[in-house]
């Protein structure tokens, strides 16, 4: 579990009033206005005074930042916000990705087999991709009460039924593709 | 042109008959299928599919609003990992 998420990064000027593009990262990019956002060291403190959607981003002014000499210094600042800053997820069965990220990956058997890589969704419900222990190609588990029967944030490991479907070669008359 | 409609929608014969002996067996193992050109049949909805990306399978689970699409749709073969951010899944 991580201290700080990266939700945004500032990219070129806009105008001559100090005004900067924003390429938010986040599900609801107009919740940026209401984080404590910081650079990457977290000394620096940015607070978003107004946003308005662009072509494929946003547009912010960003307090303190007067003229577009000093918005030209932020050019790819990555903006971070406290994990504790976002709100509690809805249900007991809802977690953030960036809880989940890093978590060890344990069989029944309470044997570490990998860490959780990524979270993905494809559009057919949300997939878990872990790296392998010992290496190799990643594997991916449907996120399922099934197949993720525990998920212990705190305690930093998740338990998987690892997919028991023997490996075996494409039908003759499959798609390749 | 779109597909004349006294064909039918297009099913790999090999898939129907995984799908067919999944349902039978009550299982909610994945099966793994190749065929990403075949079509979401109702029958198929509640079954997870495993399909093939050209590297590994990735799970697909078959709901109501997916009839009718391609299984391809729903397993990229380029993955973008992009940001955690804020976003957020919901344990099925």
């Amino acid at each position: 579990m991580t201290d700080r998420i990266l939700i945004a990064r500032i990219g070129a000027p806009h105008g001559v009033k100090g005004e900067v593009r924003l390429f938010p990262f986040g599900e609801d990019p107009l919740a940026l206005k209401h984080y404590a956002l910081t650079d990457e060291s977290g000394k620096r403190r940015f607070k978003v005074l107004s946003l308005r959607p662009a072509k494929d981003h946003f547009v912010a002014r960003i307090d303190g930042i007067p003229d577009r000499t000093a918005a030209e210094a932020l050019t790819n600042t990555d903006l971070f916000v406290p994990r504790d800053a976002l709100p509690p997820a809805e249900d007991e069965e809802t977690f953030y990705h960036a809880d989940l990220m890093g978590l060890r990956v344990e069989d029944q058997a309470g044997t570490v087999i990998g860490k959780v890589l990524a979270m993905h969704d494809f559009g057919a419900g949300d997939v878990l991709e872990y790296t392998p222990v010992d290496g190799g190609k990643t594997l991916l588990l449907p996120f399922t009460k099934a197949a993720v029967p525990v998920v212990d944030v705190p305690g930093g490991r998740i338990v998987v039924v690892p997919d028991a479907t023997p490996e075996e070669a494409p039908p003759d008359e499959a798609d390749q593709g | 042109m779109s597909r004349a409609i006294w064909k039918g929608p297009f099913v790999d014969g090999y898939l129907l008959k995984k799908a067919d002996t999944a349902r039978a067996s009550g299982r909610s193992d994945t099966i793994k299928i190749w065929s990403r050109r075949s079509t979401i049949l109702p029958q198929f909805v509640g079954l997870t599919f495993g399909v093939y990306n050209g590297q590994k399978h990735v799970p697909v689970y078959v709901s109501e609003d997916m009839v009718g699409h391609k299984f391809g749709e729903f397993s990229p073969t380029r993955t973008y990992y992009g940001h955690a951010a804020d976003k957020k899944s919901k344990r099925r």
